[in-house]
């Protein structure tokens, strides 16, 4: 089959969605499908201008193409008899984001204009849509408030779970992915100066911003940790970063409200690695379970201390949850092909 | 510098069109520019043209300190710096509309879109900071059909290194998609009126099974089998530089072709001689007769003349083939110049 991917792009500006539309193209090709992705750019910068956006979209025509996959607003407003909406996620500024008072639409009738023009448009493509999936639990409950459609949750699969084997510990937490303020790695850092000393920590990825890598920075010369934590604050290649989680004890990920399971923790559970997490991760603990899989603790220092002093208590036990972890990845089933053959049937 | 190169495309569509964008994506990363990509959908039905057009102009690169646009409807986007690289019309409603190819009958309703369609496209280009080509002929249209000024730039082929001269068998080689318009069947048909031994390669994939198989049957049929290899295949890069490595001479007979066409010049860079039509179109802007190549009407007698030359006088042969490829730098044709003149 002809698979087109339909996704937005930011001119210059490489985002996540982009990759996933990437990864989406080689498994529809590994699947034995022609695949091509269409990136439309998209523009929404004076929000007034988003309706001449919504029109580009819907202007578009499509030839020689059996199937879209559509996975952002505006893009899958194109028209195509047979379209399917991997759904990542809609234009929140007129919806939780304009609840939460964080929105770039107008005030006053203009905005509200707007609004009702995303969302009676959003209808009807979603309306004609052959099935509708989102990526998370939380883009399925927006759908289902703000426009009343019932979708199937299809989580974004690991890209390359070969690199995931899993190995012997080598007696360090680790803590990957992006380094930020909502992260909260400075948190670790916190809890690991109130853990018992045995226990050593790597930090390793990309900062955000030059104030997050030296706020890391900063904290452990201050508490003192600079012979127990390894910081790496930079870009890492898969097969680097890979090493760091086959290795780990444990594998700590406590981002503030989580929208997915983050791959940080699909990564790990792959390991088969133990899962550190706190109470207020959203997503996250869908694979991180108390005592099943790994410690979920409250987001304060002292909790977490117990936590990370607990991995290091039992190896055994330790090595049994990262066991558990494991199955219950498996459990879930979110694997690109079954995502394939999901997203064409 | 930010630069967005904007075309559009038929989605599983591959061909030159796609070429000229992502060769010069690469030298101009390699140049140490940013460089983002943008492909759009086009459908040429001419219902549907206008809300299209109206798509292209709704395109937002602002983003981009400049773009580059190719093919049409592409030079609709708007943008403070714009350029474009104009590769063809919508020949159906230019120079075509007076032919078989037009698609859409000849009255009020297609003449409007028609008028339409000129004047949209004559606006937009009008807005650039300059319009450049592919070849002479597409510059003429531009100048006949919508009074705009353009620069012919001639499209480089990518790494064109990998050419080189090694031999020169007895084969004439014909590398290309195997199509009608593209007129294998000549060269075929020209085959049995040859009075030397010479040979016929003809390779490339089609469309479709028809073509190919209609060159295979002509073959028996006019009792040439034994002297021509149909080879119905995409013919890889590495290989394509073997074959014009060891060839005798390249030919290339498309119909009134837009652009003197990737065949010619990859003949040129590996020094080989040139044989094609007096129809044939932008290759004439490359070939010249008895100077590096052989141009002769599109019959096959008279191909059959000119390949029995190319195969008794090898001396004739090798120095035309060192004027093809001396005419590359006659013509200025590389990226440096491409890049040179893009980014004034």
């Amino acid at each position: 089959m002809k698979v087109l991917v339909v996704n937005n792009m930011a001119p210059f500006v490489s985002g996540g969605a982009e990759s996933m539309a990437a990864h989406l193209k080689t498994h529809l090709e590994a699947a034995g499908h022609e695949a091509e992705v269409l990136r439309i750019p998209f523009q929404w910068e004076p929000a007034t201008r988003i309706p001449s956006q919504m029109l580009m979209a819907r202007a578009f025509e499509l030839q020689n193409v059996d199937h879209v996959i559509a996975l952002k607003f505006p893009a899958y407003l194109i028209p195509h008899p047979r379209k399917t909406l991997w759904l990542v996620h809609q234009y929140r500024q007129a919806y939780d984001l304009y609840d939460a008072g964080q929105t770039n639409l107008p005030d006053g009738q203009i905005g509200d204009n707007l609004r009702h023009l995303i969302k009676t448009a959003d209808n009807e493509c979603f309306q004609g849509a052959r099935h509708i999936f989102s990526i998370s639990d939380v883009t399925q409950k927006r759908l289902a408030k703000y426009n009343g459609f019932a979708s199937d949750v299809l989580r974004a699969p690991i890209n390359d779970p070969e690199l995931f084997a899993g190995g012997p510990s080598e007696n360090y937490i680790f803590a990957g992915g992006r380094v930020n303020a909502a992260k909260r790695q400075h948190l670790l850092l916190e809890a690991l100066a109130l853990a018992p000393r045995n226990v050593r920590l790597v930090i390793a990825g990309p900062p955000d911003s030059v104030a997050d890598a030296t706020r890391l920075h900063e904290a452990t010369e201050r508490l003192g940790l600079k012979d127990r934590v390894r910081l790496d604050l930079r870009f890492l290649e898969r097969r680097e970063y890979a090493a760091w989680v086959n290795g780990a004890a444990a594998v700590a990920s406590l981002p503030f409200d989580e929208e997915s399971f983050s791959y940080v923790a699909m990564e790990a559970a792959t390991a088969g690695k133990a899962l550190i997490s706190t109470t207020d991760s959203g997503g996250v603990l869908g694979l991180a379970k108390h005592k099943e899989t790994g410690w979920v603790a409250e987001p304060h220092p002292e909790a977490l201390a117990t936590a990370l002093g607990a991995a290091y208590a039992d190896p055994k036990r330790t090595a049994d949850f990262g066991s558990a972890a494991r199955a219950c990845w498996i459990s879930h089933n979110i694997t690109w092909p079954a995502t394939v053959e999901a997203l064409l049937s | 510098m930010k630069i967005a190169l904007c075309s559009s495309f038929v989605p599983f569509v591959n061909g030159g069109y796609r070429n000229i964008v992502e060769w010069l994506e690469i030298v101009l990363r390699e140049a140490g520019h940013e460089v983002e990509r943008i492909y759009l959908p086009e459908v040429d039905a001419p219902d549907l043209l206008f809300k299209q057009m109206a798509a292209f102009r709704f395109v937002d690169l602002e983003a981009a300190d400049r773009i580059i646009c190719f093919r049409p409807q592409s030079h609709l986007i708007a943008h403070r710096h714009k350029i474009v690289w104009f590769i063809h019309h919508l020949r159906g409603f230019y120079d075509l509309w007076d032919s078989p190819y037009r698609g859409f009958p000849d009255d009020t309703h297609h003449r409007g879109i028609r008028d339409a369609l000129w004047a949209a496209d004559t606006a937009a280009l009008g807005e650039a900071k300059q319009v450049f080509s592919n070849s002479q002929v597409v510059s003429d249209r531009l100048q006949r059909y919508n009074g705009i000024q353009s620069e012919t730039l001639f499209p480089p082929i990518f790494r064109p290194e990998r050419f080189h001269h090694r031999a020169m068998n007895d084969e004439i080689v014909c590398i290309c998609r195997l199509e009608h318009h593209k007129r294998q069947h000549l060269l075929i048909e020209a085959l049995r009126y040859c009075n030397s031994p010479v040979k016929l390669k003809l390779c490339g994939l089609s469309s479709s099974t028809d073509y190919p198989a209609g060159l295979r049957q002509l073959a028996l049929d006019q009792g040439v089998a034994g002297r021509v290899v149909i080879d119905h295949r995409w013919i890889g890069e590495d290989e394509k530089a073997d074959l014009l490595a060891d060839c005798l001479a390249a030919a290339y007979l498309p119909v009134d072709e837009d652009s003197y066409g990737y065949p010619t010049l990859e003949a040129a860079h590996a020094a080989k001689p040139l044989l094609t039509t007096t129809d044939a179109g932008g290759t004439l802007e490359f070939v010249l007769h008895e100077i590096n190549g052989l141009v002769t009407p599109p019959e096959p007698q008279a191909l059959a003349m000119a390949m029995d030359r190319l195969y008794e006088d090898r001396d004739e042969a090798q120095r035309m083939g060192r004027s093809a490829n001396a005419r590359i730098e006659e013509l200025n044709i590389g990226w440096s110049h491409v890049l040179e003149r893009l980014l004034a």
